[in-house]
């Protein structure tokens, strides 16, 4: 009863203290909106050591499925995107929210595939006429990204930025439209069409010039010695000639060699070349034989490169990068993560700012003499210091739930998924922050030294623990050096229930424990300090 | 002396090298207004500290109602009250809100606590200022809610230490009507002052204490027997050898000049002054003027200490 009485004065005291009320409940709160503020949506994410692009993918792909490339056509170029280690995907559902990203310069860029996306890029040809009409998206400067439905959004505030990003693009966008595009042109080597067209071509060089048909008469000697070395040939030549067919086989060295003969006159030639177009040698059948055989021929020779692979590793004869998907994330908005790490933080360094309040009201007791008037009531030394106490748990727990209360009213602050174990880390840090101010009212014997301290001891305490600044960046020998001050456990608690979606309650428990034992140490340090006798 | 309520038996303690207590008895009497007196640094507030259950003695005991006062003794500190020197009461808090929170303390509550402690903030004069925060009091009215604070639980002893440290005249007053009240209504009072006639006016048996020790503890009269009387003697003429003549006179113990005249230190005042106006005239001189000092406490208290209460 005496211990209630004790504790109900104190906490009326401390109620009526505007002071403290605004060192623990207003300046933290200020502290939150200003730095919240001034440090703005990026504080508290890890620096990304990798290059960041943003894309909104709307391509629909194709409305004909094709083997190749089996899949969007978009998709392929992520994957090309996202195939270096240095850089990192980050794919965003809408354009209004790239579009408002942009805008407001948490992106310099974002880039965008339109929904015709696929079908533009299955056009994308070295052909200039095809059904349906061929894009050619090549010009000076690289790819003309608007031609296949490809948009960069860009900040105009961020110009290095975007230039790098589009550069990138324009990169990405090569290494999948070049081989795309040569192994389709290629597949039309030596085909019909081409041979075709080569005759066409070829029908143009009339006469034909005498050095051809000159070339043609080993080709001609091959053909008459053959013709009648052949027994079918010598029965076709006896049937048509009878008798005569022994004086015209008798006649045939003589034949072959006024042949030669007028082949090696070049005048003869090139009266006879003016009646005959080179095309013409050019027949469908020879076509047909020639057209396979020069594109093997162009293979033989350009052998270092596959023309008809489609892909960049298929091109270079190389190994095809496997697509990370680790390296694709989807768009989280974390304009409300420094309010997740701002509002604990400046929680536990507050709470521990209770050692100002308390070290006052012990040194207002002995200040104003109550203290011995204490002393001098039938009261033990434990409920002396168990009065104290309370009223300082009560006001250390009403401020840590207010500032999570006021973080989620005020700042968005979201509670995790284990609000229970939120409250527990409140409780705990409260009695830990509650042993070290009895610690320091132990200590301290005036409100100066109250002052100097405490706020020496919060702030250093603040500053080792990470609590003016993310732990997350702070180097990890400090992390673990730091975890000597109870704000470490308490911010390591607290990261774990607010910013993971699936916390680790052992962790929690662990960190709770931990805070609970900081209490009871420094309670009985205090305890054993303390003057209350 | 009544039935003993307080009695402490070579009662030492030391800070350190310094002794502040070298062995002190007395004995205070139930509703005996006990009067404390000593110089600065003479060991009066460690005395109370050491008889109220403040502190505990590094060596002799002391008993309250005849059962050993310690620091543990927590069923004692409850029949004593404790005015201390400095103020203790909470200036954020209403003078109402300290007596029923220091009430609360000794285990008083409901409607008692509630009627003792509108019946102690009238004794005191503060029934109208009840409720303002004592921070906002004059330094008598403080005076008077820490006298208030102190008796709020109706203590047996109430221990006294310069209650009326700057305060005004009224509050001085109420705080004297107060403690006469508290001690014929039979409360036991042990009174600390700087003050000799507070202590001459209230107390009914004093003690002195120098330097840790107990010089003397009796009531006034008795004190103020221990000094002779003094008279100053001027003549219209002193002829040669006046002054040993004087000096043989009975009852004069000792002369020495002064002023036109001389002192003579007597302890029968009324008997020695026609002896020497019998002497004048024989000596054919007249006495021009006499002036009788009657001891004080004040000259007691010099005797006993060798100085000046306010040394």
């Amino acid at each position: 009863m005496p211990t209630l009485t004790l504790a109900l004065k104190d906490l009326r005291l401390l109620l009526r203290d505007v002071r403290s009320a605004v060192i623990l409940l207003v300046t933290p709160l200020v502290l939150i909106l200003v730095l919240g503020l001034a440090l703005g949506e990026g504080f508290g994410e890890k620096p990304d050591e990798k290059l960041r692009i943003s894309v909104v993918n709307l391509d629909r792909g194709l409305a004909v499925p094709q083997p190749f490339p089996g899949k969007k056509w978009s998709e392929v170029v992520l994957d090309d995107l996202a195939g270096p280690d240095d850089i990192r995907l980050e794919e965003i559902a809408d354009e209004a929210t790239a579009r408002g990203l942009v805008d407001r310069g948490a992106r310099a860029a974002v880039l965008v595939f339109d929904p015709d996306f696929s079908e533009r890029m299955n056009r994308a040809s070295f052909l200039s006429h095809a059904d349906p009409p061929p894009i050619n998206p090549f010009d000076r400067d690289g790819v003309r990204t608007p031609d296949l439905g490809v948009r960069l959004l860009k900040d105009p505030a961020q110009p290095v930025s975007a230039a790098v990003i589009e550069q990138v693009t324009q990169v990405t966008l090569m290494r999948v439209l070049i081989p795309w595009m040569i192994g389709r042109a290629f597949q039309r080597v030596g085909d019909d069409a081409f041979m075709a067209a080569v005759a066409v071509r070829l029908g143009d060089v009339k006469p034909t010039p005498p050095e051809v048909l000159q070339e043609l008469d080993p080709v001609v000697q091959k053909l008459l010695t053959a013709l009648f070395a052949d027994k079918a040939f010598a029965a076709m030549l006896e049937k048509k000639f009878g008798p005569l067919s022994g004086v015209i086989k008798g006649q045939v060295p003589a034949f072959r060699e006024l042949i030669q003969a007028a082949f090696r006159d070049k005048e003869l030639m090139a009266r006879v070349g003016k009646e005959l177009a080179l095309g013409e040698v050019l027949t469908p059948a020879v076509r047909g034989e020639v057209g396979p055989k020069v594109k093997a021929g162009v293979g033989d020779l350009l052998s270092n490169y596959d023309f008809e692979a489609t892909t960049w590793a298929g091109l270079n004869k190389t190994a095809a990068r496997e697509a990370d998907g680790a390296r694709r994330s989807a768009y989280r908005d974390t304009s409300g993560l420094r309010y997740q790490i701002l509002v604990p933080s400046y929680t536990v360094l507050f709470a521990f700012f209770l050692v100002l309040s308390v070290g006052w009201l012990f040194v207002s007791e002995r200040k104003h003499g109550t203290l011995a008037r204490l002393r001098a009531a039938p009261l033990t030394r434990g409920q002396i210091l168990l009065g104290k106490l309370l009223p300082c748990l009560v006001v250390s727990l009403a401020q840590g739930f207010f500032l999570l209360a006021a973080g989620y009213v005020l700042f968005g602050l979201t509670w995790g998924s284990r609000p229970d174990l939120l409250a527990a880390v409140v409780v705990c840090t409260s009695v830990a922050a509650v042993g070290l101010s009895v610690l320091v009212a132990s200590v301290a014997r005036t409100e100066t030294q109250v002052a100097v301290y405490g706020t020496l001891l919060v702030l250093v305490l603040g500053g080792v623990s990470g609590s003016l600044m993310p732990r997350d960046l702070m180097p990890e020998n400090m992390k673990v050096a730091s975890l000597v001050t109870p704000h470490a456990w308490a911010l390591d608690a607290y990261s774990q229930l607010l910013a993971r979606p699936n916390p680790d309650p052992a962790f929690v428990a662990t960190a709770c424990g931990v805070l609970l034992a900081f209490g009871a140490v420094f309670t009985l340090v205090a305890w054993w300090r303390m003057d209350l006798e | 002396m009544s039935e003993p309520v307080l009695e402490a038996t070579d009662v030492r303690k030391r800070y350190g090298e310094t002794v502040a207590l070298g062995g002190v008895s007395l004995t205070i009497g139930a509703g005996e207004l006990f009067g404390l007196l000593g110089p600065n640094g003479a060991g009066k507030t460690t005395l109370i500290s050491i008889m109220s259950g403040l502190t505990d003695a590094d060596g002799g005991a002391v008993k309250l109602f005849g059962r050993p006062l310690t620091r543990s003794a927590r069923d004692l500190r409850r029949l004593v009250g404790i005015g201390t020197q400095d103020l203790s009461i909470y200036p954020d808090l209403s003078a109402r809100e300290n007596l029923r929170f220091f009430g609360k303390l000794y285990g008083l509550g409901g409607g008692g606590l509630r009627d003792r402690v509108e019946e102690v903030l009238a004794a005191v004069g503060l029934t109208d200022r009840a409720d303002e925060r004592a921070g906002r009091f004059s330094g008598g009215m403080k005076r008077r809610l820490n006298l208030a604070a102190a008796v709020v639980h109706g203590p047996r002893v109430l221990f006294l230490d310069e209650p009326t440290t700057g305060v005004d005249p009224q509050s001085r007053n109420h705080i004297f009507r107060h403690v006469k009240a508290l001690n014929a209504a039979g409360l036991t009072v042990v009174y600390t002052s700087h003050y000799m006639e507070e202590v001459q006016a209230l107390c009914t048996r004093i003690a002195v204490l120098d330097d840790g020790t107990l010089r003397a503890c009796d009531t006034l009269p008795n004190l103020l027997k221990r000094l002779d009387g003094r008279v100053r003697f001027r003549f219209a003429a002193a002829p040669p050898g006046f002054a040993a003549r004087l000096e043989q006179l009975p009852g004069a113990k000792k002369v020495v000049p002064a002023d036109d005249g001389f002192d003579v230190t007597t302890d029968a005042i009324p008997e020695l002054l026609p002896r020497v106006l019998a002497l004048a005239a024989e000596h054919g001189t007249t006495v021009t003027a006499i002036d009788p000092r009657e001891p004080t406490l004040e000259r007691v208290f010099l005797h006993l200490t060798g100085r000046e209460l306010r040394d």
